[in-house]
């Protein structure tokens, strides 16, 4: 904010509104990120299977939520409390059907299974729903507030807040019950977790489930600002794979931190470079923080080791 | 390569008559469409191949193949459209830039490992994607380039589909070949063993990193001369359809479904996964857009979780049974070969004070814990040092010191009176002639303990055949000889133990590094262990080993340094070291613990 100001005092057309208003959308933004990036962050922690079907878990969401207000004029907002469970549901299936049998496999093995689930649903959704682009009109999908002449787009910011909330949730989830006692036990280490009693084979079911669980309520409040179309799992988990390696491959925190910083460097990347090169540049980001700080900011050394914190 | 020189066998005709077939292809089909499918499985199957290069031989998944595609396509094309360059030149141009791209981009990120790597990889694809959209003054954007329709050689411009098919069999024909080699080869055997362990390769002399570059830059050159073909074939290229993630998730699933790391595995793979989405193109149209990813999305699914190893695996018993049935089918011999000639190690200094190994005051510190402190410990030419201490002593962490798994803190560390401290990675110091086993085995789990030996004398050859006798003639030596064929993952813990050992004595190493070889043997396997370490100390080797069993280490070593908490407590012989009140009390102290 300081740096907006000076440019505004070179009589720069860049001034400072402007700059706020660029890192509040993109801080808004971030949150969105943040909450794709806690299920696919958390799924690897516990089982150490990088998810490149999770894009296609949001996607599906997106339809769901989609379909729900076509059919039944629900609101994104209601629907959520429907879309969440479900992808509960359908995070222990694709577990139970796809992961559980190749726990053992070599890690190459295990990245091409879930490419395959990624593939197939994502063809599966072109072959059922087509190519066509498709979104929700709400009342509030173009609404924005004015707060002293910053305008906030009022889905964006519901979005952040229910991102605030969850990040609350996981943070209590993990510190205070058994379920997020034993997530991190397994995530540290899953034999000695089993000796301890633990079901691991539960565990990973469960940490799947919540994982796209996560998508659910991400997928539900991206319908009013955004599109759904088969291929739209790709941008996003792409995204997430960014941030998820800013933050620490396995740290909650992490990736709630790496989904703010992303959404703002997007924000200011398009405003500042161009905003086809956006991707670009957080990709070059993405790629000189694999190479000088593999573990993240928030994960540990030796990123095969770490846990969930 | 003397297997070529016999046409009358059937592991020799048989390919060749399937050659044959596809060639004379466009005199029994009329159909563009069928010989369309046929060009759309060898280009494939070709693209494969080069992906299985680095890829499966290498297991370095890489997602951003596309990058390299699309760089030969964009390349070979501009040339032509501005300067006039026959694609010819421009397919080795784009080739050569893609090589260099490839460089550029996996000398840093190969220090990745697994699913790290893979996700570069895919950001690379899609940074060079949105880069080639962006500077539309150099690629007309998402536009895209249009190559015109001039038939001709020179061009590369084909009137017919079957000059296409026969530049589509040359393709395949040169990856395949090329792959071929690869596999034969000393590079092929290093992929492999830098797959299966990283660590292990090292240790046995391999630099992984150079192998891994070298491969991958073949894919790439490979991979860019399939974007040349493509906008040669199609005449229009455009960044959505030369760079797309899809294009990368492809070239690896036809790989793996055929058979990931091995060189029929791309062409099966091929021949099953390619006419699917051809034929779902043509007979169900664009409402069924979607329908031949999904297939592949499936298959994919079940062949990574039941056929791991591919469909190939799964023929390859009924088609050898097939070819025994042939007629001119004989049974493969192997091929003889001279010894490895003896590696010609720097001689140690026979004045001064004539150690062959000699550490000086080393130090390892692992976040303030002391795991070495001020070592001194020194191996005499034709010695067996054992070297004993409690658990946590830091008994393997000197070895990793030594062999360059971790750089020491402080200290010196000579071989044969010369530093070699700070000498990095670890298969420089392999190759000066020190070998090493790990305390947790790490055999090369899904080749077999031939392989995993000749792997070990490529460190002095590059002769596959002399390396293949060397290997055959030490697993004989370690009592191996029986087990050449069976893979090193189903080997009882006794056989990768020896396994181990064969491998680093494959290296011809002038000293080696034994930790706990005796571990978790049987006393019957205990003594003849101890037969053979005193056999290989007979062959002029020095021997520094790491052992808890007590009566093997005074019944086995020369001299014995004892490390307690990082530091040396004691040294001397047996007998005077298991009289050292120091001795007695780390280990009773430990027992202490236990208790």
């Amino acid at each position: 904010m300081g740096r907006g100001r000076s440019l505004s005092l070179e009589g720069s057309a860049i001034d400072t509104l402007t700059i706020i208003q660029v890192l509040v959308s993109g801080i808004l933004l971030g949150g969105i990120y943040a909450v794709i990036s806690i299920g696919l962050t958390m799924i690897f922690g516990v089982t150490r299977i990088i998810n490149f079907a999770h894009g296609e878990f949001l996607m599906l969401a997106m339809y769901g939520t989609f379909w729900l207000f076509t059919f039944y004029g629900m609101d994104p907002y209601v629907s959520l409390l429907i879309v969440t469970p479900a992808m509960f549901l359908v995070g222990l299936l694709a577990q139970w059907s796809v992961i559980q049998p190749i726990l053992g496999a070599a890690p190459l093995m295990q990245i091409f299974a879930t490419v395959g689930l990624s593939v197939a649903m994502q063809n599966a959704a072109l072959l059922v729903w087509h190519a066509d682009y498709r979104t929700v009109r709400t009342s509030y999908s173009t609404s924005v507030l004015e707060v002293g002449g910053l305008l906030v787009s009022i889905p964006r910011l519901a979005a952040f807040g229910v991102a605030v909330l969850m990040a609350v949730g996981f943070f209590l989830l993990f510190k205070y019950t058994y379920l997020g006692k034993a997530l991190r036990a397994v995530a540290q280490d899953r034999r000695s977790a089993m000796l301890m009693g633990i079901n691991v084979e539960r565990i990973y079911l469960l940490s799947f489930g919540i994982g796209t669980a996560c998508v659910g309520v991400a997928g539900a409040m991206l319908m009013p600002m955004y599109y759904t179309f088969p291929t739209v799992g790709t941008y996003f988990v792409l995204t997430a794979f960014v941030v998820v390696v800013l933050g620490g491959m396995g740290s909650m925190t992490g990736a709630c931190v790496g989904g703010l910083i992303i959404g703002v460097i997007e924000a200011f990347s398009g405003f500042l470079i161009a905003p086809a090169l956006k991707e670009a540049v957080y990709f070059v980001i993405f790629i000189l923080m694999l190479l000088f700080r593999p573990w993240g900011l928030f994960g540990q050394r030796g990123a095969e080791e770490v846990g969930l914190k | 390569m003397n297997a070529l020189g016999r046409p009358g066998e059937p592991r020799i005709y048989v390919p060749l008559l399937g050659l044959l077939l596809i060639v004379l292809a466009p005199l029994a089909i009329e159909s563009p469409f069928y010989l369309h499918v046929l060009v759309m499985i060898l280009f494939y199957a070709a693209l494969s191949q080069a992906w299985n290069i680095i890829g499966g031989f290498a297991g370095q998944l890489s997602l951003g193949h596309t990058a390299f595609f699309g760089i030969g396509a964009y390349a070979s094309t501009l040339v032509f459209l501005q300067y006039g360059l026959t694609p010819w030149i421009g397919a080795v141009f784009g080739g050569l830039l893609a090589s260099i791209a490839a460089f550029a981009i996996s000398y840093p990120c190969f220090r990745l490992r697994g699913p790290f790597f893979t996700l570069s990889t895919i950001a690379f694809g899609e940074v060079v994607r949105i880069l080639a959209i962006y500077f539309r003054d150099l690629t007309r954007g998402s536009v895209g380039l249009q190559i015109p329709f001039k038939p001709s050689l020179t061009n590369l411009v084909f009137q017919s589909k079957a000059s296409y098919l026969y530049l589509a069999v040359g393709f395949l024909l040169l990856t395949t070949w090329i792959a071929w080699w690869i596999q034969r080869s000393k590079l092929g055997h290093e992929l492999v063993a830098l797959r299966e362990d990283e660590d292990a390769a090292e240790a046995v002399g391999i630099n992984t990193h150079w192998a891994k570059l070298i491969a991958v830059m073949v894919s790439a050159f490979l991979t860019a001369l399939g974007g040349v073909f493509y906008s040669q074939f199609v005449l229009f290229i455009e960044p959505y359809s030369v760079f797309s993630l899809d294009l990368s998730i492809q070239f690896a699933l036809v790989a793996i479904i055929g058979g990931i790391g091995t060189v029929t595995g791309p062409i099966i793979g091929s021949f099953i996964v390619t006419p699917v989405s051809e034929f779902a193109r043509a007979w169900l149209g664009g409402s069924f857009r979607g329908l031949h990813f999904l297939v592949y999305g499936l298959v994919l699914i079940v062949v990574v979780i039941l056929l791991p190893r591919g469909i190939g695996e799964w023929l390859r018993i009924p088609y050898q049974r097939l070819l025994r049935r042939l007629p001119g089918w004989r049974p493969f011999e192997a091929p003889a070969a001279a010894p490895v000639p003896a590696a010609a190690f720097a001689p140690v200094p026979a004045g001064g004070n004539g150690f062959l190994l000699e550490c000086r005051q080393v130090s390892k510190y692992f976040r303030g814990l002391a795991a070495l402190h001020q070592v001194d410990l020194t191996v005499r030419p034709g010695e067996i040092l054992g070297l004993i201490g409690p658990n946590g002593a830091g008994k393997t962490t000197l070895f990793n010191v030594v062999t360059s798994f971790y750089p020491p803190d402080e200290g010196q560390i000579l071989f044969a009176g010369r530093p070699i401290t700070g000498i990095r990675p670890p298969h420089r110091i392999i190759r000066l002639g020190i070998g090493r086993t790990f305390q947790v085995v790490k055999p090369f789990t899904n080749v077999t303990a031939l392989e995993n030996v000749v792997v070990g004398a490529f460190c002095r050859t590059t002769d596959a055949d002399q390396a293949r006798a060397e290997a055959a003639r030490i697993l004989e030596m370690v009592g191996m000889g029986q087990k050449m064929d069976i893979l090193a993952r189903s080997l009882t813990i006794a056989e990768r133990k020896r396994l181990e050992l064969a491998r680093a004595l494959a290296t011809r190493p002038q000293l080696l590094l034994l930790d706990e070889v005796m571990a978790g043997l049987n006393p019957t396997e205990v003594a003849e262990m101890i037969a053979l370490v005193r056999r290989i100390r007979e062959t002029g080797i020095s021997i520094l080993v790491i052992e808890h069993v007590m009566r093997v280490i005074m019944s086995l070593c020369d001299r014995i340094v004892v490390l307690h908490h990082g530091e040396k407590i004691a040294e001397g012989t047996p007998g005077e070291v298991s009289h050292d009140r120091r001795v007695i009390e780390a280990y009773l102290g430990e027992e202490y613990l236990i208790a």
